[in-house]
């Protein structure tokens, strides 16, 4: 229902893109300066493209060809800034009520009131921005633009203004917004988490290019290259060299090992032996093998390796520790090859503080293969 | 006494700021907020009547809305006589002020966020909407801090209003004119009662003017 294509040039910075949404909630994803807020400034009418076309439900907001541009005025997106961006001057009900103009007095009174319970902004009404709290300004500023009923809403970096805690209880929060008015959105976000957990599909960016777009789950599993397993910031992204690939199993060397991994099910990616190949092991899925339940079982425990605890580091309900392999060379990534993620209580168990050598194993499944 | 020149001195300035408010807030505002060619150019020549001698200013006003002067013809046509009138002496305090109310108007409008114009464009308002119900609200303070200063300024004129308007005693004579002409007369005590108010009224209006801009939402 969202069509998007786009060229504009900057002097220091060129965008290009060309991406599709459907009647869902889009996650605009990457690095800052990738182009993306600059993206949601063209689809608001806020910034004008060099070429291209924007079609949003069958209506044209922008055809270069053809001389259309739909004025920002025009266009009914709902636009939730960075920051927000709410009328100091106003109150919060008066910002809510901004886009309401030409409506008669009963429906705009009646559709504040509406927005401002199911934000449950209720006893806030006369109060001005300064004097909201930043989840309240957030509710404001959804409110502002929700209540014209928008066919669109644009969010950019909807939590950049707010602390930690505070983020994860409001990304919650505007999730079920999001549900609940069931309006189609496009949110942009620098933080992986925040795009999977508010956004049904992803378009990756970088350097103003589109490098992926797909559903959230098979961008957390498939990653399309290295260069976007590195945008998402996964960790163990490691190179090797293909030994055998078949269309469901790859097996391939790095650091003296081999490794087994499934091949991708829907992308199936035969590179003829000794071809470098990219891959990445996400670091919950290495699982240390107890030494109290006897000698590891290689038929039960697949990509065995035995290495050291070199590092590990407290993240309060999980713990990240720094591995380096019995293989010899050097290390994979810096002082080390592997980095595991424990839980907190595992990490109490086995004694790791203490006890510093594990044999590892990783399922095949948990070794993923991204293509060149 | 003859408190005339200050009755006019005060209907005259505040003529003036009215005038130097429509014409300086669109131009400060096209300054701060809009990219045109010419754009450097035109904030040059607002701040002219700043640096310009006000006789040579005064001379030049005086040409262009003289009997014989081209703006000058065309209101006579019309039938306004502007050059020895109270209109004169009006124009002679905008032009002098004017530069001070599109200053200080200028910065206020270039100190809004330019996200809020884009927010309010975004829920539905043109250009003249996004203008009254944001820009202008939040750069108020300036542009009545513009507008007071500028009033003083206006209140003060001698050299620019003497060319224009002239001297004539009830009828153009303005109060900084009229304390110049009791000093000549050597009428040390009317003089000095004339300054003493001038002087009273700008402090009250720049302690009045504090006060307001401070407020804060």
């Amino acid at each position: 229902m969202l069509s998007v294509s786009l060229t504009k040039r900057l002097p220091d910075f060129t965008l290009d893109v060309t991406w599709d949404a459907a009647d869902v909630v889009t996650g605009l994803f990457g690095p800052s300066g990738s182009g993306k807020t600059l993206t949601l400034d063209c689809l608001a009418g806020l910034a004008r493209p060099d070429a291209g076309r924007i079609v949003l439900r069958d209506r044209v907001l922008f055809d270069a060809a053809r001389g259309i541009d739909v004025p920002s005025r025009d266009r009914r997106l709902g636009y939730v800034f960075q920051g927000y961006a709410l009328f100091p001057h106003l109150t919060a009900s008066d910002n809510v009520a901004y886009g309401l103009r030409g409506r008669p007095r009963d429906e705009r009174r009646r559709r504040v009131a509406d927005v401002i319970g199911r934000l449950g902004l209720s006893g806030l009404e006369q109060r001005y921005p300064a004097q909201l709290s930043g989840g309240e300004r957030q509710r404001v500023a959804l409110g502002r633009a929700l209540a014209p009923e928008p066919t669109l809403l644009l969010l950019d970096e909807p939590f950049s203004a707010l602390d930690l805690p505070r983020r994860r209880a409001l990304r919650d929060d505007l999730a079920r917004v999001l549900r609940d008015w069931g309006t189609a959105a496009v949110v942009v976000t620098h933080d992986f988490t925040e795009a999977y957990r508010l956004a049904d599909r992803i378009v990756v960016y970088e350097a103003g290019r589109v490098v992926q777009a797909a559903p959230r789950a098979e961008l957390l599993w498939q990653p399309a290259s290295e260069a976007v397993a590195r945008i998402m910031g996964i960790p163990n992204v490691l190179h090797g060299t293909v030994v055998k690939a078949t269309p469901d199993r790859i097996q391939l060397r790095w650091r003296d090992q081999i490794l087994e991994a499934v091949n991708s099910p829907t992308r199936s990616y035969l590179p003829p032996p000794e071809t470098p190949i990219a891959f990445f092991i996400r670091p919950e899925y290495v699982r240390l093998i107890r030494k109290d339940r006897g000698p590891a079982d290689p038929g039960h425990h697949m990509n065995l390796m035995t290495g050291v605890v070199v590092a590990d580091e407290d993240f309060g309900t999980t713990w990240l520790l720094r591995i380096r392999l019995d293989a010899p060379g050097p290390p994979a990534q810096g002082d080390h090859d592997l980095q595991v993620e424990v839980p907190h209580l595992v990490h109490e168990i086995l004694e790791i503080e203490r006890d510093r050598r594990w044999e590892f194993s990783i399922h095949r499944g948990s070794i993923h293969v991204l293509p060149a | 006494m003859d408190l005339f020149p200050l009755r006019l001195s005060l209907e005259v300035s505040l003529a003036a700021t009215a005038l130097t408010l429509g014409l300086g807030v669109p131009v400060a505002w096209a300054l701060g907020r809009r990219a045109f060619p010419g754009h450097d150019l035109l904030a040059a020549l607002v701040v002219t009547p700043l640096v310009l001698p006000p006789t040579v200013l005064g001379y030049y006003l005086l040409v262009l809305v003289g009997a014989r002067g081209p703006v000058g013809r065309v209101l006579d046509a019309i039938g306004i006589e502007v050059a020895f009138t109270w209109k004169g002496a009006v124009l002679a305090a905008c032009v002098g002020s004017i530069p001070l109310l599109i200053r200080a108007a200028q910065a206020g409008f270039e100190a809004v966020d330019p996200r809020l114009e884009a927010a309010a464009r975004t829920l539905g308002r043109s250009e003249w909407s996004v203008f009254w119900s944001v820009t202008l609200p939040l750069a108020w303070r300036a542009v009545l801090a513009g507008a007071v200063l500028a009033f003083c300024r206006a209140f003060g004129d001698f050299g620019i209003t003497l060319m224009v308007a002239g001297s004539i005693p009830g009828k153009t004579q303005t109060l900084p004119l009229a304390i110049y002409d009791h000093v000549q007369a050597n009428q040390m005590p009317e003089a000095n009662t004339l300054a003493l108010l001038a002087a009273g009224l700008v402090v009250v209006l720049l302690l009045g003017l504090g006060r307001v801009v401070r407020l804060r939402y």
